[in-house]
Order: structure tokens, then C-alpha cells, then sequence
């Protein structure tokens, strides 16, 4: 399999800049999630990769073999679309042997290859229906399926669950997760879902102005965003930011309305701009306890498996905290909060963290 | 001044011979963000375009501000209306696309003046009024539509599933736009959308809609706890609660997977047992009733995990916080244990889809 390996890619439309001087290595046998907004470069970035577009300047290689102008055929990869590719009017085995044909496979190589696939993808029992008689997220699996039999190096996915009806996205995931544990090939996968991407990634790759801003595994980037960015990006809601006004730096330690400890920073006290703080991190109590301070609850909303999400007001501080649903629906207009320190993450003025 | 801004009556509509809202009625009050939601199906396009008057309805009344408008045209109604797509006129300026709504009902110029203002402030896009919308950003084109749909002054507005297709972060800055808005306007917002997310976070009041009927109403964190049909409890909540079928005797729930003791004393043979994500423990627990059970797929919501699981021929989901290190080990077994609370359990007749008890205890 093939570590694809970007140097200085650019691609440029017009004045506009898609994709901007990456320099990057994606492991081989593993899952690289491009993930961001719409308009970051992530589907031009795999564009690129697949050749489907040419890159302004810079160079791609698969391993140490340059790919940069290689037409998208003798790439050795295969691709998965938003929209299912299928054939109709055939069987779903139909479907998945039809590009082995041209390969010159025998037949015990090719029935072989398409029960492999079929199995891994739970499709033997509909091998010889026709597609048309499946739902959507059947027939995404089959477009899949097909790409994995044929055995490329490198797979790519570019947004396959997103419009696949829902019901069937549940079943599609799982799955895909299966595949990915199994397979050994390259996998590049664009999304701008960001569980989507915690879940079925090794690595993020998390893209913003068509720049990769980190690339680390989903519990890292959760966890240890390197940018406000990235705090803001993942996780729903995104980090909790507290702007320089609600900040007071002093001897090197710094204090905020939002918790009464002072934080000792030492020097790196003159340079922090921003703190992040998820909403998880703020510990919520009905009752005044000794060494926490006091907000008013503005609004109350129910997010995942129940917990209450708190619009909390420190003065005019505005935060989101998570409860538990049995606190949150005892708690009444003011409660007490308290952050341990080494939940807190500093940002500088360019928004990196600290 | 009543505090009722739309009331409709058993409300009917069918299209060839099927009842598409079938004896509807609710009350929306003033100063409220009230939800309707419904699953797909569930009947809430029509609903909406009857209660903005571009359906016609077969019996039943809409009642807005006191006055039956049932037979009135859409344009005397005056509700707002933020539609579910965002089509900007493109050769207008942002300032022309807001005042496009008053200039129909044409308003002076200083009462377009001061719509543009309040609703530019409340929105945040003061800057971009003389902008063309391709110069904007996707999040500015949408608040500029909602400025759009907000800039009529009157104390009702409908938005008919504004955020349906948008990417999560948009949706979720949106959401804190809509609920202040509604705040600071003091008026009615009546919300129609098939999304629980959208729901949970947005909603004062919600409605229930399913098969035509609004099931349940009451404040979101009623309807949340109380659930009173099936539906309810199914459409609102997320991820979506669990629904296992079986048979009560003897005051026992029997399923293929497990039994509770209930508070239902007759014995029936076709009965629904609900519990939500966070009435299923993972690991042993005194008192709960434990299964064995196997890992199908953790989705990572980033400080949860959405943790599916497989017990016996049944899908169950729960979830565990990221934090709770201890708990997500156990999912490292090949099998392991989940308890499901007695007391989390809801019990539905499964044919009416009505709650007639709850649970008790382990037996």
C-alpha cells in the first residue's frame, strides 16, 4: 500500500486560492479523515489526489513514485461518491464483478473476490437481487463494494453517507467502520461531520482556508486542539471561548469571572489572548459551595442521552455548561460553578494554543 | 391582550380520501418559542401551508390573535415567514432583500428604516447591508434570510424548517440567532421541524406531531420526562429511544430479551416497552435488570459516545460520557453486562400507541 505524500500542493481558481502550499505525509493502511467547512479544500485536496483536478504547483507521490500529472486510471485507486454509482437493471453480484472483468481474472478469482467483498459488507443475501429493489444506503455499500474488489492501493471517500437517506446512514456507518478495520489500503475520507469523522478516523486531518490547521487522532484533537479553530470545529457545541476583556493578568497569573482560582502561567501569562473551556468542564452546582462563583442560567435546552445544556451568564460572560438531566432540572435561575485549571486551554492572539 | 397567538381546531385535511391532518388542534402562545415536531410523513407540510393560508383546510378553524381567519387569503393573516429555502434575490442588496417583504404590504420608508435597523442589530449583519448576497459567506447568507423573514413587525412567525440541510455549525450558531431573537422580539415563533436536535434546543413548548394529530403538547422538559404516547417519546429525544415488543401477564413485561415488573395490572398481548439512552447502564447494577449484550458501533459525538449494542436479535443504544474512563472499558469484552433501570421504563399499548404504566422492579 501507498503513504501519499504532498509537497507544496497548490491549486488555484481564478484569484481564488483552494488549496494552499500543503506539505503533508498520509500513512499508508490507515483512515485520514479530511475534515472542515465547506470551501476549506478538502474535496479539491482529494481531487487532486485522484486526478480528477491538476495542481497549480507542487508535487504528489505515492510512496516515492511522483503522481502529479498521472491520469486518474493508472493511479491504482478506487472512489466512492456522494451519490451511489450503480448499474441498474442488474443483480447486485452484476454490479460488483463488472470491473473485475476487464482485469484478466479468472473466474474462481472474480466469484472469490465478490464474495470476499460481499461478506464484508453484509450483501450475500442480496447478491442476487436487483439493485433498483435496494435502498440507498444498500446501494452506497454496493458502490463501495465494487472499489474494494477490485483492490486498489488507495481508496477515497468523498462524503458517502451524507445523502444517504436516514435510516439507512446508521447501518452504512457501521459498516464502514467494519470495512475500515479490515482493509489494508490507503483510506482518504471527506466529510464535513465531524462525528462522522471522530468516529471512523485514525487521523483527523482538520482543514480551514485550504490549510491542514492539525492532524492528530479524534481523541487528541478533541481533547488538545492546537487551535481555537479546532475547539471551536469539534465537539457540539464547540469550545467555550473567553475573550481578552474577561481576562486580568497579573504577576504572571491570570483571573477570569468564570472561576475564582488564579491561574499561575508564569511567562507565557503576557502572550494569552483567549481561554477555552468545554462545556462539559464547568461543574454545576444548585447550592453556593466554597470556592466557586456565581451565574445566572439564562436559558436551559435538553442535548444527547438527556443532559441539560445551561446558557450561563457571568455578567455579561456568556458560556454554555453541560449537566446531568437530574440537575438541570432542579436547578433554578442562579447556580455555582467551578473549572479545575488543567481543563483550561490558552490561546494566543493568532489563536494557537499555548 | 390574550396570551394566545395561534389556536387551531380539529383541524381536517385529506387528499383522495386519506386524512392527511386528521382532527388537529393545538394553542401557541404569545412571547413563546413553541416546536412542532413530527417525523417525516407526519403531516407538517401541510400543516404549515394550511396555517399560513395556501391550503385551504376540509373542516376545522385557525384562529389567530382571537379572530377565526379559516376562509382568509394568506396575505391578511400577518405572520411572519421564514421559509425552509433561503433564495435571496441576487441583484438586490442586502438592504433591498430585507425591505423586499414590507415593500409588499408597502410600508413607508421609515418603517422600512427601522425594520432594517432592529433586525440587522438582532441578526449581527449591520455591515453587510449594502452587499450583494454573493458576496457572502453561506452563515451570513442564511441570517440574512431569517433577517428577511423576521423584518415584517408582527407578533407571529412561522419558520418552516429554516435549518433543514445546513452543516452542523452553522446550524448551531443559527440556533442561538433563533432563540435570542425570539427573546428579545417577545413574540410568538412557531417552528415546525422533523429534527429532535432542533427540538431540544430550541423548543419552550413543543408539539408532538404524528399521523396527523398533535399527540402531546406541554413544556419541552414535560414532554421530555412525561412522554404520553409512543411517539413522543420516540420522536423527541436524542439519539432515539429504545422500543422493545412483548406481552404483559400477571403485572410482568415479557420480551425475548428481558422481564420487568409494571404497574399494569391487565393482561395484554401486544405492548411496547420505551426506555432512552440513559435508562441503559453498561456494567452490572443491583435493582436494574442486567443482560448480556455485544458492541455493534460506538459513534463519537465528541464528549459522548453513542454506544450501540446488541442483545439477543435487538438493537439497543445508550450512551457513555468520555470522561468515563472506567465504563468504556467494559466495552473492550467480547460480551459484557447492560442494565437497563426498571424505573426508566415506559410502557405503550401497541396498538394505540398510548402509555399505560411504567415499570416497577427487577424480577
Amino acid at each position: 500500500m501507498y503513504d501519499i505524500i504532498l509537497k507544496n500542493v497548490t491549486k488555484k481558481f481564478g484569484n481564488l486560492t483552494a488549496v494552499d502550499d500543503i506539505s503533508f505525509t498520509i500513512p499508508k493502511s490507515s483512515v485520514t479523515v479530511l475534515l472542515g467547512p465547506s470551501g476549506c479544500g478538502k474535496t479539491t485536496l482529494m481531487r487532486m489526489i485522484a486526478g480528477l483536478d491538476t495542481p497549480t504547483s507542487g508535487q504528489i507521490f505515492f510512496d516515492d513514485v511522483e503522481a502529479t500529472r498521472v491520469p486518474t486510471k493508472r493511479r491504482n485507486i478506487g472512489m466512492v461518491f456522494q451519490y451511489p454509482v450503480i448499474y441498474r437493471g442488474t443483480s447486485v453480484r452484476r454490479n460488483l464483478e463488472l470491473p473485475l472483468l476487464s482485469e484478466k481474472l479468472s473466474k474462481a478469482e472474480i466469484t472469490k473476490r465478490v464474495d470476499e467483498v460481499a461478506e464484508l459488507l453484509g450483501l450475500t443475501d442480496v447478491l442476487s437481487r436487483r439493485v433498483e429493489e435496494l435502498d440507498n444506503g444498500t446501494r452506497q455499500k454496493i458502490a463501495v463494494g465494487r472499489e474494494v474488489a477490485r483492490q486498489p492501493k488507495i481508496i477515497l471517500f468523498d462524503e458517502p453517507i451524507t445523502n444517504i437517506d436516514i435510516t439507512a446512514k446508521l447501518e452504512l456507518k457501521r459498516s464502514l467502520k467494519e470495512l475500515f478495520s479490515r482493509l489494508q489500503q490507503t483510506i482518504i475520507y471527506v466529510t464535513h461531520d465531524q462525528t462522522e469523522a471522530m468516529t471512523l478516523a485514525d487521523q483527523i486531518a482538520l482543514m480551514k482556508d485550504g490549510l491542514i490547521i492539525q492532524c492528530d487522532s479524534p481523541k487528541k484533537i478533541y481533547e488538545s486542539p492546537k487551535t481555537e479553530f479546532a475547539g471551536w470545529f469539534l465537539g457540539t457545541p464547540g469550545m467555550n471561548f473567553v475573550p481578552q476583556e474577561f481576562l486580568t493578568v497579573q504577576d504572571s497569573s491570570i483571573t477570569s469571572p468564570l472561576f475564582s482560582q488564579k491561574i499561575e502561567l508564569g511567562a507565557k501569562s503576557k502572550i494569552v489572548k483567549t481561554l477555552g473551556v468545554r462545556a462539559e468542564a464547568i461543574s454545576v452546582s444548585a447550592q453556593e459551595v466554597k470556592g466557586t462563583v456565581n451565574a445566572t442560567v439564562l436559558r436551559k435546552s435538553i442535548g444527547v442521552g438527556g443532559q441539560f445544556l445551561l446558557d450561563l451568564a457571568y455578567g455579561p460572560l456568556l458560556v454554555k455548561a453541560r449537566v446531568p438531566h437530574a440537575l438541570g432540572r432542579s436547578i433554578g435561575e442562579k447556580v455555582w460553578t467551578t473549572i479545575e485549571s488543567q481543563s483550561i486551554t490558552f490561546f494566543d492572539e493568532a489563536g494557537s494554543a499555548i | 391582550m390574550s396570551s394566545i397567538a395561534l389556536e387551531v381546531r380539529n383541524l381536517k385535511k385529506s387528499y383522495d380520501g386519506k386524512a392527511i391532518l386528521d382532527n388537529l388542534s393545538f394553542i401557541a402562545k404569545v412571547n413563546d418559542f413553541s416546536v412542532i415536531c413530527g417525523k417525516p410523513g407526519s403531516g407538517k407540510s401541510v400543516l404549515v401551508r394550511t396555517i399560513m393560508g395556501l391550503e385551504s383546510v376540509d373542516s376545522g378553524e385557525i384562529i389567530f390573535r382571537g379572530k377565526n381567519v379559516t376562509g382568509d387569503d394568506a396575505g391578511s393573516r400577518n405572520i411572519g415567514y421564514i421559509p425552509q429555502s433561503f433564495a435571496l434575490y441576487p441583484h438586490f442588496s442586502v438592504r433591498k432583500n430585507i425591505e423586499y417583504p414590507l415593500d409588499l404590504i408597502k410600508a413607508s420608508v421609515a418603517e422600512k428604516n427601522d425594520a432594517v435597523t432592529r433586525v440587522s442589530d438582532l441578526l449581527n449583519i449591520g455591515d453587510l447591508l449594502s452587499k450583494k448576497p454573493n458576496e457572502l459567506s453561506g452563515g451570513q447568507k442564511q441570517r440574512v434570510a431569517i433577517a428577511r423573514g423576521l423584518s415584517k413587525a408582527t407578533d407571529v412567525y412561522v419558520l418552516d424548517d429554516p435549518l433543514v440541510g445546513l452543516d452542523f455549525k452553522l446550524r448551531e450558531r443559527l440556533i442561538d440567532d433563533l432563540r435570542r431573537s425570539q427573546e428579545e422580539l417577545k413574540v410568538a415563533f412557531i417552528y415546525i421541524t422533523s429534527d429532535p436536535t432542533e427540538a431540544l434546543s430550541l423548543a419552550k413548548s413543543v408539539f408532538i406531531l404524528a399521523e396527523g394529530k398533535i399527540v402531546q403538547q406541554g413544556s419541552l422538559e414535560d414532554v421530555y420526562d412525561n412522554p404520553t404516547t409512543q411517539s413522543s417519546m420516540s420522536t423527541l429525544g436524542f439519539p432515539e429511544a429504545n422500543f422493545i415488543s412483548g406481552s404483559i401477564s400477571d403485572s410482568i413485561f415479557q420480551s425475548d430479551i428481558f422481564k420487568v415488573k409494571v404497574d399494569v395490572s391487565l393482561s395484554q398481548k401486544n405492548v411496547s416497552a420505551g426506555i432512552r439512552p440513559e435508562g441503559l447502564l453498561l456494567g452490572e447494577h443491583p435493582d436494574a435488570i442486567n443482560v448480556k449484550a455485544s458492541l455493534v458501533l460506538m459513534e463519537n459525538l465528541g464528549s459522548e459516545f453513542a454506544v450501540y449494542l446488541r442483545v439477543g436479535g435487538t438493537q439497543l443504544i445508550t450512551v457513555v460520557s468520555r470522561s468515563d474512563e472506567e465504563t468504556l472499558k467494559i466495552l473492550d469484552s467480547k460480551t459484557f453486562t447492560v442494565s437497563l433501570k426498571p424505573d426508566a421504563i415506559s410502557i405503550f399499548d401497541a396498538n394505540s400507541g398510548s402509555m399505560i404504566g411504567k415499570g416497577l422492579s427487577n424480577v
